[in-house]
């Protein structure tokens, strides 16, 4: 059961990152080019959300999950989604996808303040990670972690090399 | 210039129109070379808009339309028409040219007969796939008129397909949007101020609504009108007759003046019809006894009943 | 649920994956017009699609009629639009609420996954809480209920509930739609 865990969990990743993204990306893209104007993240979220509904009772569903965080363009406000494979979308505070929501959601719960700053967070984020390696099984590759704030986007250092011991 | 360009199609139309009616004219009297029917998408945009009604009314004459006019009351509509059979031999009651197409909505046409078979079978198949089967109640007369006007447009516009060659009336009741007793209140000063404006209640207090629906697939809400053969005179007799705040059984009477005033030979039960769009005729339900049912409110007057209103002129 | 001359319709927040909340802000319940509510129970995804799909229908109505839909007539919609997925239907339990607004009379109906419509003078639940809510509502709904104390009665029914269900709860939105009025409440309920 693990190893197919496993094998399953990395292949998600990997079509996540250049199929489906890709297609959004590029009508996104179109839509900026079209309207001269960026998309809300609301409006791209409830796009996303509309091609993976109706991709899902296709005969080839897309199996992706997706968690879509931006800034609005305006407002400047940042918002948050949860996305799944079956297209069903929520605005959140903080979310996770996969076995990691059964380590990270209940630190996020304590930890996740409304108004916490950037720093705060990387060190919720931190704490998350930790778990993970404590306590999941699979074995961890390391983070990839990037900043969305009102001027762009960033990517953040983080430590992966950090080891940490079971109590 | 959206009016003009209308105008011109229209007239295209027409023109196709008339051409058809000649070549099966022609056709039967088999007397003349046939007439190949010109495409109907070949008009010429140099042609002034007006002839187009010249040739509306050429084309009346040449397929002899019956007069059809109608007469909106307060409390209901009245479509009147004359069965013109070409021979004594016919049987009278067998014709029949006002239909029904919902339990509140009835039609009736001039032009060619055919023609108008298929738009009532169209009609009726509309109002139940595009409404009665998705909300479970009938259309409103305004959503079944676009229903129709859609089918005659699209006639205008396809390959391999002439236009349908008749003018039609529609006659229905509406229920209104309004509240009860809102309705009930505007309903009040209305009468107690013995002013009746006439005014059917458009789509706020419901009430009888009344269309025409052209070939080209316009359609125009009417308080009276006619069409067909001799139509502009019994209009000009009509604009005479017509009263604001009239009561159906008037405006059955003035229906029939009408009618008189432009057919000519005999009128009697066999010779006329009559449709009436007025209070719900419980009579006509199937069964009784089924709370919240109510009878139709367009029923087609028996020739007895006829007879009885054209002994009582 | 039914009150004199008014209704209430409310739901609770919980998204969740089986067992585990995803998002404590999901609403299902849905207005479509002045006085023309939807509730929407089961599969998230489906409760989006279709809230969505009627929002376009109901919309594109209102731009054909140029008229607000009936209570009675949205259902009969709700009804033949589920119906048509008869053999891949959309999994949820929608509940309509509104006032007639011609008569101003109270309209409640529930419906299964493919449409087929429950009638009902007092009541109509749905959702994983049901057999709970069946209970709260048969013990504390009585008839000619005002809109406060229809507001009361439907709020305790369903906090009471959700409460002795894993799978509901973690607030609730509550909605008591009278004539000209509609009164929008969030309730916070437990969060555990």
């Amino acid at each position: 059961m693990r190893g197919a865990t496993i094998l399953k969990a990395s292949d998600d990743k990997t079509r996540q990152l250049n199929k489906h993204t890709l297609y959004i990306q590029a009508n996104a893209q179109l839509y900026s080019m079209r309207n001269e104007t960026d998309l809300s993240p609301t409006a791209l979220a409830h796009y996303v959300r509309g091609q993976l509904a109706t991709s899902l009772r296709s005969r080839k569903p897309y199996n992706v999950n997706l968690l879509l965080g931006g800034v609005d363009p305006i407002t400047h406000k940042p918002s948050l989604f949860w996305l799944d494979y079956l297209a069903a979308l929520a605005p959140v505070p903080y979310a996770a996808h996969g076995y990691a929501q059964y380590y990270c959601l209940s630190i996020l719960d304590k930890h996740h303040h409304p108004d916490m700053t950037l720093v705060q967070g990387i060190k919720v984020l931190e704490m998350c990670t930790d778990e993970l390696k404590r306590r999941l099984p699979i074995d961890f590759k390391g983070m990839i972690v990037k900043a969305v704030t009102k001027d762009g986007i960033r990517d953040i250092e983080f430590n992966d090399d950090k080891v940490v011991k079971c109590p | 210039m959206k009016e003009l360009y209308l105008c011109w199609s229209f007239d295209a139309h027409w023109r196709c129109l008339e051409l058809e009616a000649q070549r099966q004219l022609d056709y039967s009297k088999a007397s003349q070379p046939r007439i190949p029917p010109i495409p109907h998408s070949k008009f010429s945009p140099n042609r002034p808009p007006l002839v187009s009604k010249v040739s509306l009314r050429a084309a009346s004459n040449h397929l002899s339309f019956i007069t059809i006019l109608t007469l909106s009351a307060t409390n209901g509509i009245v479509l009147a028409t004359e069965k013109k059979s070409s021979s004594p031999l016919t049987d009278p009651a067998s014709l029949s040219k006002i239909s029904l197409i919902t339990p509140n909505i009835g039609m009736v046409y001039a032009g060619m007969g055919p023609d108008y078979r298929v738009l009532v079978d169209k009609a009726r198949k509309v109002s139940h796939t595009n409404y009665k089967r998705v909300y479970n109640e009938y259309p409103p007369t305004r959503i079944l008129v676009q229903d129709v006007a859609r089918v005659m447009q699209e006639a205008t516009q396809s390959g391999g397909v002439r236009p349908y060659g008749v003018s039609l009336l529609i006659a229905g009741w509406d229920e209104g949007i309004l509240p009860d007793e809102q309705a009930a209140v505007e309903g009040e000063t209305t009468e107690g101020e013995k002013k009746p404006t006439g005014k059917t209640g458009g789509i706020l207090k419901g009430g009888p609504m009344l269309y025409q629906v052209d070939p080209s697939g316009a359609y125009y809400p009417w308080k009276a009108t006619a069409i067909g053969k001799s139509a502009t005179s019994a209009k000009t007799f009509l604009e005479k007759r017509y009263t604001e705040g009239l009561e159906l059984e008037d405006a059955v009477h003035i229906a029939l003046l009408t009618l008189k005033e432009t057919i000519e030979g005999e009128m009697n039960g066999q010779t006329i019809e009559i449709g009436i769009v007025g209070p719900p005729a419980d009579h006509l339900l199937g069964v009784e006894g089924v709370e919240g049912a109510t009878g139709p409110r367009f029923r087609k007057l028996t020739p007895q009943e006829i007879e009885d209103y054209l002994t009582n002129m | 649920m039914v009150g004199k001359d008014c209704v209430a319709i409310a739901c609770d927040l919980r998204l969740g994956l089986q067992a585990l909340t995803v998002s404590n802000n999901f609403p299902k319940v849905f207005q479509y017009g002045d006085n023309v509510f939807l509730g929407l129970t089961g599969l998230a995804t489906d409760v989006s699609t279709v809230s969505d799909l009627f929002r376009y229908k109901v919309n594109m109505y209102r731009l054909r009629e140029e008229r607000a839909i009936a209570p009675s007539t949205f259902a009969n919609l709700v009804s033949s639009s589920l119906y048509e997925r008869r053999f891949g239907p959309y999994f949820v339990s929608p509940v309509v609420a509104g006032l007639d607004p011609k008569t101003g009379a109270p309209f409640i109906c529930g419906f299964d996954s493919i449409g087929c419509i429950d009638f009902a003078k007092d009541f109509i639940v749905s959702g994983t809480a049901s057999e709970q809510l069946f209970g709260m509502c048969e013990s504390l709904w009585e008839p000619n209920l005002g809109p406060e104390d229809l507001f009361e009665t439907i709020s305790q029914a369903l906090l009471s509930a959700v409460d002795r269900d894993a799978l509901s709860g973690w607030g609730a939105h509550v909605y008591v739609i009278e004539k000209n009025k509609v009164t929008k409440r969030l309730l916070k309920g437990r969060q555990d």
